[in-house]
């Protein structure tokens, strides 16, 4: 059973809840409705809004379709059914200009964006923030599966209790002042509760499944909208091993990413023995629109350079630490040696053991070696050499 | 909860009590297909015929001369969809802006009333090319409230042997709309428009021109429009158009006296605020208004989080808002996405009907506006 009271306390708001108006981004998901659902509960005065990001009747090519995807209707229905308000934002320019337009850009450049995290930055944690101070409210809460926790005054952000949905890898850029007015309140409970909270209050999304894909992507075919994104320039390109030997041809570099290994298109290798016969893409050379190939032991990365850090601590009387980093949502925090440019934004990291397949693009987070649950900041990963960066192509 | 005040009239206007009655009296009638040929079917075409001439006798027009339809907008659409040329003016509804694909656009000015030298000097050459051309200006505009000069409309394309249809939509209930009086070939009126319910629409239409159906099948409407007769909705359409035949106050004298009311109060409270089209000739009931530095769904949303009901830009299905391409034509572009409408009741009659809307409840409002 969910405690409501343990929920009004997180909220970190002073006084009765009803004296507090707190704006709801709600998608129309299970987890926003439910967090909607329980602040309506505890008393709080609910409005959801609801982003338009992108035309969905162009996104998905139907001739006639509405503007609208069945989530943003989804998120109607559970407001009216908890009697909220609930407004519809149209930040289909804003997103197109700030989050589509960088994540085609990003493949371009042979990198592996995440629009998730730009999206949190940008448009969810600028725009609709700034909306909901606008509308009164106290607060803006997400259905995210991340904590928000006060320490010495200021508050904290810690991984969701349920570890197969925390959300902490997405929202490392949330700003000291963004989280002073943000709150997750689902970040205490597991997905399971929150399903039973929604069957509970009666919610027609009580079973709809998690969203997986990017949203503006139709069934994660990135590819695809990429090449509608900026047709012609993606070209056909070779695709090379380590000695500069063309195994074969690929139709534009924005199909592969770094520590790739299935779908490369050339065939297994006669006469390698078996450890070097599989092949990874470990390369993009963007200026020869080359793939570039090879055995794993030449993804092996010893060290990353990370640009635009966001901090959440106070950390000015240290630049050197040890840290947990996660270069991936998927994968587990690895141990490395941290070295800070406050200047700059920068952060150069050192691994205790060699990395596989760190992709340029990509987010690495930082956790607290003695509480891996805290965490710490993160950034962008904008350098991340691998044993492929010693190799010397004459004939490329 | 606290009591709503709804000053969204031209959005639609409230049931009316005459027409909720008259539909639940059509519900009891019994089984209601006007195509049957027995007892029934008698009935239904009954019905029919009053509600025909109650609209004719609101408009001044030839009951037989009316299509039914389930909207302004099918209106719009099956009448365009016999035409491959259409002018229209920059400022019209989407329905016409949409259904027409037009190229042919005749601007507006400042205070967005359609540019007649423009319309005139367009259709002379427009003619030499094309033998039949259809020009369709709405008689008064949905957000502005600006009362195009439709009479002049019609002489000058009239001179150029061209057609005139006008969207009539938010026309009707608001002004006098005499058909004798002036020489439309086509007129589009929407029935929730004037408190009858959604979902029924109609094109008056000149008998001499032969026009095609879009929706084809058991030839009802004199095989323009085809399916079952909506029943109820044509008679609450009748019934609403009987309610404004009969109206004692159909003048908006008092209407006219709230909406200025209004403006005034805004005026001393946020001196800031713009209104589009004040200088031009407007309907009584609307008022179209910015501040510079508040989006328009901004203002909409704190406004209805304090009870008020009104309207900003064009709201799509999904409930964003976009940016008022009526603003923009005006020539207010950077204005655009901020324009917030207020429509009260159409006329007096209307008013009467309505308690909420009090001096002191504008106050309020205009206490609001200034604070958002």
């Amino acid at each position: 059973m969910i405690n409501i009271n343990k929920i009004i306390k997180e909220m970190d708001l002073e006084g009765d809840p009803s004296n507090h108006r707190v704006v709801v981004a709600m998608s129309g998901g299970v987890d926003s409705s439910v967090t909607a659902a329980l602040l309506v509960e505890a008393g709080y005065d609910v409005v959801g809004l609801t982003m338009q990001l992108y035309n969905y009747g162009k996104a998905l090519q139907k001739k006639g379709a509405c503007c609208a995807g069945s989530d943003i209707n989804d998120a109607r229905v559970v407001s009216s059914k908890l009697s909220i308000p609930h407004y519809v934002l149209n930040y289909e320019s804003i997103f197109q200009d700030q989050v589509i337009n960088d994540f085609a850009d990003s493949y371009l450049r042979g990198e592996t964006p995440i629009p998730c995290v730009k999206c949190n930055q940008t448009v969810k944690f600028t725009d609709m923030l700034d909306r909901a101070k606008n509308l009164g409210a106290s607060v803006m809460a997400t259905g995210h599966y991340i904590r928000r926790k006060k320490k010495l005054g200021s508050p904290s952000l810690h991984t969701g209790i349920d570890s197969s949905k925390d959300q902490s890898y997405f929202l490392f850029a949330t700003t000291k002042n963004q989280l002073e007015f943000v709150r997750f309140p689902l970040g205490s409970l597991t997905k399971d509760e929150t399903r039973s909270v929604a069957k509970r209050y009666g919610l027609s999304v009580a079973n709809k499944p998690d969203s997986q894909d990017i949203c503006f992507v139709p069934e994660g075919k990135y590819t695809e909208v990429v090449r509608k994104l900026r047709p012609g320039s993606i070209e056909v390109g070779n695709i090379i091993d380590v000695n500069g030997n063309v195994l074969g041809k690929h139709n534009g570099i924005i199909d592969f990413t770094i520590g790739q290994r299935k779908g490369i298109g050339v065939g297994g290798r006669k006469g390698v023995d078996d450890k070097n016969s599989i092949l990874y893409v470990i390369s993009l050379d963007t200026e020869q629109n080359n793939v570039i190939v090879g055995p794993r032991e030449f993804l092996s990365c010893n060290k990353i350079k990370i640009s635009n850090c966001n901090w959440l601590i106070d950390i000015v009387n240290q630049t050197k630490f040890r840290v947990l980093v996660k270069l991936r949502n998927s994968s587990k925090p690895v141990v490395g040696t941290i070295k800070v440019d406050f200047d700059n934004n920068l952060a150069y990291l050192k691994f205790d053991k060699p990395q596989f397949g760190v992709s340029i693009g990509q987010a690495a987070v930082f956790y607290n070696i003695e509480e891996s649950s805290h965490i710490l900041g993160g950034g962008w990963i904008t350098e991340a050499p691998n044993k492929s960066a010693d190799i010397k192509f004459y004939n490329a | 909860m606290k009591k709503q005040i709804y000053l969204d009239y031209n959005a639609t206007v409230p049931l009316l009590k005459e027409v909720k009655k008259s539909l639940i009296d059509c519900m009891d009638v019994g089984p209601l297909n006007a195509s049957s040929i027995h007892y029934y079917g008698r009935k239904g075409k009954d019905i029919i015929d009053i509600a025909r001439t109650n609209i004719s006798e609101l408009i001044n027009t030839n009951k037989n001369n009316i299509i039914f339809t389930s909207s302004a907008t099918e209106a719009i659409n099956l009448l365009f969809s016999n035409f491959d040329t259409i002018v229209v003016s920059s400022v019209e509804h989407f329905a016409v802006l949409s259904s027409s694909k037009s190229d042919h656009i005749i601007p507006v000015n400042q205070h967005g009333v359609v540019d007649l030298n423009f319309l005139e000097t367009y259709l002379k050459k427009l003619v030499k090319k094309n033998k039949k051309i259809l020009v369709s200006v709405m008689w008064v505009n949905n957000e502005t409230g600006i009362i195009q000069p439709i009479e002049d409309v019609v002489e000058i394309a009239k001179k150029l042997g061209c057609l005139v249809h006008c969207d009539a939509a938010q026309a009707l209930g608001k002004i006098k709309i005499n058909l004798e009086e002036i020489e439309l070939d086509f007129l589009t009126l929407s029935g929730h428009k004037i408190g009858a319910p959604t979902g029924i629409g109609a094109l008056i239409y000149n008998d001499k021109i032969d026009l095609m159906p879009q929706i084809l099948g058991g030839g009802q409407e004199k095989g323009m429009r085809a399916g079952t007769e909506n029943i109820l909705g044509i008679r609450g359409f009748g019934e609403a158009a009987k309610f404004f035949v009969n109206a004692t106050e159909n003048n908006c004298s008092k209407v006219k006296s709230l909406r200025d009311y209004f403006q005034e109060k805004v005026k001393t409270l946020s001196p800031k605020t713009i209104f589009f089209g004040e200088k031009g000739n407007r309907v009584a009931n609307t008022t179209l208004m910015a501040l510079p530095e508040i989006p328009g769904d901004l203002a909409l949303m704190k406004l209805d989080l304090e009870s008020f009901s009104v309207s900003s830009g064009s709201a799509c299905s999904s409930g964003k808002v976009s940016k008022s391409h009526v603003v923009s034509a005006m020539g207010y572009d950077n204005l655009a996405s901020n324009s917030v409408r207020f429509s009260f009741p159409p006329n007096d009659s209307i008013l009467k009907l309505e308690n909420l809307i009090t001096r002191k409840e504008l106050d309020r409002l205009a206490q609001c506006w200034s604070n958002l």
